[in-house]
C-alpha cells in the first residue's frame, strides 16, 4: 500500500491488518488504515474491492478473522453503536411507516429519549434531507432517491460523532447529489467523522482524504490532490490516479 | 422488558396496521378457516372432541406463520441489519418483535377461539379465562418459535417450506388427528419433545374434563420451559453479523 503524507492526526478509526472470508472467498486482505477525526474519507474501489464488508466490520455487524479494529478508540460494540450512525447500501426503511415515524424510531432506538428534544433532532434531520414537505407520507409510495434521503436523516438524527456510509449517493439525480455533498461538508466542519464508501470517481473528489480499494487491499490512500500529483502526470483524473496505483501495485508483485 | 423493547413492539404494531390489506387478512382468515371446519363436522360430537386440538394447532399455526414471515421480511429489507448495527440489545430485539407480533396472534387466536365457541357452539367444561390464558402460552411459544426458525430462511419461499417440516410433523404426531398411544413406541418418544402435545393435552384436560390451569401444571409448565428455551436461543442465533 502507498500511504500518502496526510494533515490531519487522532484517528477515529483503526484497521491494523484486518482479514475477512466468506467461508473459503477472502474479500479483506490485512487491510491496513487510519482514518482522522473530523474529516471526510473515501472508500473507493469497484464492486467486489471490499467496501461494504469493510463497513460492516467497522460498525461492528461483522468481526474480523485477524486483525484488529478501533473505533473512537475502542472495539466496535453496542457500547460505542449510539456514537455511530450508520446508512446501510439498502435503504433499510420501515416502507409502510411515513417518514418521520421512521426517523422518530431511529431517534429512539439511539437514546433520543427527551420527547422535547426528540421532536426537534426529528425536525431537524428531516429538514436537513429536505423532505419536510413530505413527513407524513409513507416510505413506500416515495421515489428512489427520497428514500436514500430518509435513509440518511434516520443515521443523523442522533447527531452522531462518527458516520458510516455505505454508497449514499448511488441513485442519486446529479442535483441532489451535491445537495448531499454540501451537507456532509457541512457535518465535517462541525467536527463529525464522515467514511463515504463509492464506486465513483465523481464522489471521490468531494472527499478531505481517500483510500483506493482493490481485491480486499488499499492500494493507495491520501488527499485527492495528493492522489493525482502522485501519477507525476499534469491533469490527471481521479480515474487516472486509480488506475495508476492499480498498475503500479501490479508491477510491484510482478517484481 | 426495557423502554427499547416497547419502542420496537409499538413500530411492529404501528407498521402491520398501516398495511390494510395484510390486517385485514389477518382477521378474516381465522374467520374463513373456522366456518369451513364447522361446515365440515356436522355432528356436534366430534367437533367437541377435535376442537381443543384445533384451537392449539392453529394458535401454533398461524402464529409461527405470522412471525416467521414478518421477521423474514424484517431481514431480506435490511431494516434488521440496521437495528443489529444500533445499541439495542439483543433481547430488546427478540422481546420487543415477540410483544408486537404477539398482539396480532393473540388477535387472531382470540377470534377463533370465540368463533369456535359462541359461533361453531362447541360445548367445553372448563373455564373460558383458563382456555384463554392456556392459549396466550402456545401463541407466545409459537411467536418465538416463528422468529427463530427464521434464523435459517433466506426468502419467504424457503420460510414456507418450514410449515411442512415444522408444524405439519407435530399435526400427525402429537394427537391432533388420533391418539398418541396408537402410535409406534419410537413416534410416541418424539412426541414428548413436540410442544403441541402438551398444548394439545392442556387444553384437552381444561375443555373436556373441566381441568384447571393448576391441574395441566405440567404441560403448562413445558409449554414455558419451551418458550423461554427458544427465546434464549432465537437470542443468541440473532448476532450482530446476521
Amino acid at each position: 500500500m502507498i500511504v500518502l503524507k496526510s494533515e490531519f492526526t487522532e484517528p477515529a478509526v483503526v484497521v491494523d491488518r484486518v482479514s475477512f472470508s466468506y467461508n473459503s472467498l477472502k474479500v479483506l486482505d490485512e487491510l491496513t488504515l487510519q482514518v482522522p477525526r473530523g474529516i471526510s474519507f473515501g472508500l473507493l474501489g469497484p464492486n467486489g474491492a471490499g467496501k461494504t464488508t469493510l463497513i460492516r466490520l467497522l460498525v461492528g455487524l461483522l468481526r474480523p478473522k485477524y486483525g484488529r479494529i478501533l473505533i473512537l478508540g475502542q472495539t466496535p460494540s453496542r457500547k460505542i453503536a449510539h456514537l455511530i450512525g450508520y446508512m446501510p447500501q439498502l435503504h433499510s426503511l420501515y416502507i409502510e411507516l411515513s417518514v418521520m415515524q421512521n426517523v422518530d424510531f431511529f431517534a429512539r432506538i439511539y437514546h433520543v429519549t427527551d420527547r422535547t428534544e426528540r421532536v426537534q433532532r426529528v425536525e431537524q434531520a428531516i429538514r436537513l434531507v429536505d423532505m419536510w414537505g413530505r413527513r407524513n407520507d409513507a416510505v413506500q409510495k416515495l421515489s428512489s432517491g427520497m428514500k436514500q434521503r430518509v435513509s440518511l436523516a434516520c443515521a443523523i438524527v442522533h447527531n452522531p460523532p462518527l458516520l458510516f456510509l455505505d454508497e449514499p449517493t448511488v441513485g442519486l439525480d446529479p442535483e441532489l447529489r451535491v445537495t448531499f455533498w454540501e451537507y456532509f461538508a457541512t457535518l465535517t466542519k462541525k467536527g463529525s467523522t464522515l467514511i463515504i464508501s463509492s464506486h465513483t470517481m465523481d464522489d471521490a473528489a468531494h472527499c478531505d482524504s481517500l483510500a483506493f480499494m482493490r481485491d480486499g487491499k488499499i492500494i493507495a490512500q491520501g488527499t485527492p490532490n495528493d492522489l493525482r500529483r502522485a501519477t507525476g502526470s499534469p491533469g490527471a483524473t481521479l480515474e487516472d490516479a486509480f488506475l495508476y496505483f492499480v498498475h503500479s501495485g501490479k508491477a510491484d508483485n510482478d517484481d | 422488558m426495557t423502554s427499547q423493547a416497547f419502542t420496537i413492539a409499538g413500530r411492529v404494531v404501528r407498521q402491520l396496521t398501516r398495511d390494510r390489506r395484510t390486517m385485514a387478512l389477518i382477521f378474516i382468515v381465522p374467520v374463513v378457516v373456522m366456518t369451513l371446519i364447522g361446515l365440515s363436522f356436522p355432528q356436534a360430537g366430534v367437533l367437541d372432541y377435535i376442537a381443543p386440538a384445533l384451537l392449539a394447532t392453529l394458535a401454533l399455526f398461524f402464529g409461527f406463520l405470522l412471525t416467521g414471515i414478518s421477521f423474514l421480511r424484517e431481514r431480506s429489507q435490511g431494516t434488521l441489519e440496521r437495528l443489529m448495527a444500533s445499541p439495542l440489545s439483543r433481547l430488546d430485539i427478540v422481546v420487543g418483535y415477540l410483544c408486537g407480533f404477539f398482539i396480532f396472534a393473540l388477535a387472531q387466536t382470540l377470534i377463533i377461539l370465540l368463533f369456535t365457541i359462541y359461533v361453531l357452539d362447541v360445548n367445553y367444561r372448563g373455564d373460558l379465562w383458563q382456555i384463554f390464558i392456556f392459549q396466550v402460552v402456545v401463541i407466545i411459544g409459537a411467536v418465538n418459535l416463528g422468529i427463530f426458525v427464521s434464523t435459517f430462511a433466506r426468502n419467504e419461499f424457503q420460510m414456507v417450506q418450514f410449515i411442512p417440516l415444522i408444524i405439519l410433523p407435530q399435526v400427525f404426531l402429537c394427537g391432533v388427528i388420533w391418539p398418541v398411544e396408537q402410535m409406534p413406541d419410537y413416534l410416541q418418544w418424539l412426541s414428548v419433545v413436540l410442544p403441541l402435545t402438551y398444548a394439545v393435552d392442556g387444553l384437552r384436560n381444561i375443555m373436556l374434563s373441566g381441568q384447571s390451569l393448576m391441574d395441566v401444571g405440567l404441560e403448562l409448565a413445558v409449554l414455558v420451559g419451551f418458550t423461554i428455551l427458544i427465546s434464549i436461543i432465537a437470542a443468541v442465533t440473532l448476532r450482530r453479523g446476521a
